[in-house]
């Protein structure tokens, strides 16, 4: 079952994280267009080369509905297959599958998968309130009928902190906390992030005392193990041996794939602590027929620290319940042991809406091509990539081997 | 608590829950196929997908599964819960449950601790929500946390505690005055709640109608705050109501005049039927040719929130 690694990432692009305020505001098909054509650029393809799409499909700006067929014929394209993924922060591991599929069936030679994610301008009646207002609830549906509505807003349990921050005090409570360890996920990453110039923390390092010493937002969370929200957006072209053949870059094959969810809430997990990544991490290992120790770097999504930590702990790095012992032990920059997020991580690269989780793709993808710049791995064949929708709710994970 | 939190609106679906809980009953469905217990409330079992479902009454004792601590607000309107103990709360059936702590120093909560329900009205017309306390407290199993009722408590609390006997300083007496300056603010006055009934009144009274203050219903669609909020002079003048215990009276005068304000802040909104509660302090004291002149800086806050909704610099001469 699965892929047989036929598919590759052959070109990439994203927007420099920029503050939402200060960032230039383009339409979402605008965005799409342009982060297409730098993508395949990036690759050497033409546009008539592409006959696949997947795009984000909520908080598309110009459209609720009908999305693909507005986007293909804004842009041009005859489509063999178009998909919307809507799973929050894996998203873009979902779109890269999805897109490595739609190629080993032989659907389509080349798919773009693109995320959108600066604002759009605002229209003449258009109230410019309405983010704060969707922001208000983080994420969680104010419809009559939706159970969240009903069993958590009133309890003021909304937006992503004190899910995360529950699941971290219920992993304390089980396993043990070490603050240190967890400060040092954020610390690594951002010396990772100091050799990222495309980075939004890029020239600003970090200490552990910096983050333990930063403002408490939810037990035990604190801020500087939060990402920053920034405007951005991200595109990768998946194509065909034939096609990636012609490309300008070294591919980075899909060689595994795994995808695991049940719950909104964490809540209603089984056991909080044992997150949806497991399962998915099994099924790509399985599918690429590697190991765990034959990964050269790890790009994991990390909306919080404690995402990275149960991500290490259920996708097989870390024995379960040593998760803050093993960071201690491990340099995870990218002169260290065990390079993770080399690109400094969400946590200092910025988090540009669900096109963040772009930004762990296109890193694999630099990395497997030789064009890491200052953090290049002397080796980079294999890399595992995760992604983590909701609270640990929609969780996926990629494994991206060198053509 | 304010009136801008969200608030549930029961279904068909869940109305039996909602109505067990304005009568301080825990009802959640079961499973007759497997015996499965279901919450939330749905029309089927989700684990055999049966919908042969009843209604069954439980104690609603359990143990804290995980909980939080909130240093931030998830939302502004929650500022009078600072911080929120936010809990998911595992029943004795099995259910989980997000809920939130009531009763409970920050200290003793600990993941595993038992606990037990309260019901918690927080509507006039007796809606309640499901919150828990630990197992060993004395604390009620009903409580009332509309904001009438919270504003009640707290002036009866206040009024039960002896009244602190005042210093008496003249008002010539340089040296003394000087010395009641102070960077400590006073005790909190008694509450009062600033509800939407208010609002119209003083928008009638100064005119200012503006729907941000005055439409609950666009407010709640267009504004940031997710719904109405007072007018800061309205919560200024509201200063008059809020009686602060001081522990010091300016004596000897023969006259007092209200100067009026060196410094008029709104830094944070009151909510529409938010509970606001003020203290001071005497932040300079000034002799003058015709007398001496003392700056109280008050604040008014929105119970339990950090930043002030309006800071006030008051000038007053006594001569």
């Amino acid at each position: 079952m699965g892929l047989k690694g036929n598919a590759a990432i052959v070109g990439a692009a994203q927007y420099k994280p920029e503050k939402y305020a200060t960032a230039p505001r383009m339409f979402h098909l605008e965005q799409v267009a342009d982060l297409a054509g730098r993508a395949l650029a990036d690759a050497g393809l033409k546009a008539s080369d592409i006959d696949g799409l997947v795009l984000h499909g909520p908080q598309f700006h110009e459209a609720q509905v009908f999305v693909p067929a507005m986007a293909a014929e804004y842009l041009g394209l005859s489509l063999n297959f178009a998909e919307v993924v809507d799973l929050g922060g894996c998203s873009s591991v979902a779109a890269v599958w999805r897109a490595a599929m739609a190629v080993e069936m032989g659907l389509c030679q080349a798919v773009l998968c693109v995320i959108p994610a600066r604002m759009a301008p605002f229209g003449p009646d258009e109230d410019p309130s309405w983010m704060a207002r969707a922001m208000r609830f983080g994420g969680h549906s104010t419809a009559f009928g939706a159970p969240e509505a009903e069993f958590d807003l009133p309890y003021g349990h909304m937006g992503q902190n004190t899910g995360y921050a529950m699941i971290a005090q219920r992993y304390a409570a089980k396993y043990g906390y070490d603050p240190v360890a967890m400060a040092k996920i954020a610390v690594d990453q951002r010396t990772n992030a100091l050799a990222n110039p495309q980075a939004s923390f890029f020239g600003k390092p970090l200490s552990i005392d910096d983050v333990l010493a930063s403002k408490m937002v939810a037990e035990p969370l604190r801020v500087l193990e939060i990402v920053m929200p920034v405007a951005g957006g991200a595109a990768v072209i998946i194509a065909s041996k034939e096609v990636a053949a012609r490309a300008k870059n070294r591919g980075a094959c899909i060689t595994g794939f795994g995808e695991h969810l049940y719950f909104k809430s964490p809540t209603y997990a089984t056991e909080m602590t044992d997150t949806p990544i497991g399962p998915a991490a099994e099924r790509a290992f399985a599918m690429a027929g590697i190991k765990r120790s034959d990964i050269h770097a790890a790009q994991i999504y990390d909306c919080y620290t404690i995402t990275v930590l149960l991500t290490l702990e259920d996708a097989g790095f870390a024995p379960k319940g040593e998760g803050m012992r093993w960071v201690r032990e491990h340099d995870l920059t990218y002169k260290g042991n065990f390079p993770m997020n080399t690109h400094g991580g969400q946590l200092s690269f910025g988090q540009s809406g669900t096109a963040g989780g772009m930004s762990q793709v296109i890193e694999a993808f630099h990395q497997i091509s030789g064009r890491a710049g200052d953090r290049q791995l002397k080796r980079c064949d294999t890399v595992f990539v995760s992604g983590t929708g909701g609270v640990m709710s929609e969780q996926g994970a990629l494994i991206l081997q060198g053509a | 608590m304010s009136t801008n939190k969200p608030l549930p609106t029961p279904t068909e679906i869940s109305a039996p829950y909602w109505n067990g809980l304005k009568e301080g009953r825990l009802t959640i469905p079961h499973c007759k196929s497997c015996g499965h217990w279901i919450f939330f409330p749905r029309r089927h079992c989700d684990k055999c997908w049966s919908q042969d479902l009843e209604w069954n009454e439980v104690e609603g004792t359990g143990t804290l599964y995980t909980y939080t601590l909130t240093r931030v607000p998830t939302l502004p309107d929650f500022t009078d819960e600072m911080p929120q103990k936010m809990a998911v709360v595992e029943l004795d059936e099995g259910v989980r449950i997000n809920t939130t702590l009531i009763g409970v120093d920050e200290a003793e909560i600990e993941v595993g601790m038992r606990v037990k329900p309260v019901f918690d009205t927080v509507k006039p017309d007796g809606s309640a929500l499901l919150r828990f306390t630990s197992a060993g407290k004395d604390f009620p199993s009903r409580i009332d946390s509309t904001p009438a009722a919270l504003a009640a408590a707290a002036d009866a609390q206040a009024s039960a505690e002896p009244a602190a006997v005042k210093r008496q300083v003249r008002f010539d007496d340089e040296a003394a005055m000087r010395a009641m300056v102070s960077e400590t603010y006073s005790a909190w006055s008694n509450q009062i709640v600033v509800d939407q009934a208010l609002i119209d009144e003083f928008a009638r009274l100064s005119g200012d109608d503006y729907w941000i203050h005055t439409d609950p219903e666009r407010a709640r669609k267009q504004s940031p705050f997710g719904g109405t909020i007072a007018h800061g002079a309205l919560v200024q003048v509201l200063q008059s109501r809020l009686r602060i215990p001081l522990d010091f009276e300016v004596v000897g005068f023969n006259n007092m005049v209200n100067y009026g304000s060196d410094r008029l802040r709104f830094p944070a909104p009151v909510p529409a039927g938010s509970r606001i509660h003020a203290r001071s302090r005497v932040k300079s004291v000034e002799k003058l040719p015709k007398g001496t002149q003392l700056t109280m800086e008050i604040v008014t806050h929105v119970v339990g929130s950090e930043r002030p909704s309006v800071i006030n610099d008051l000038v007053i001469l006594y001569m």
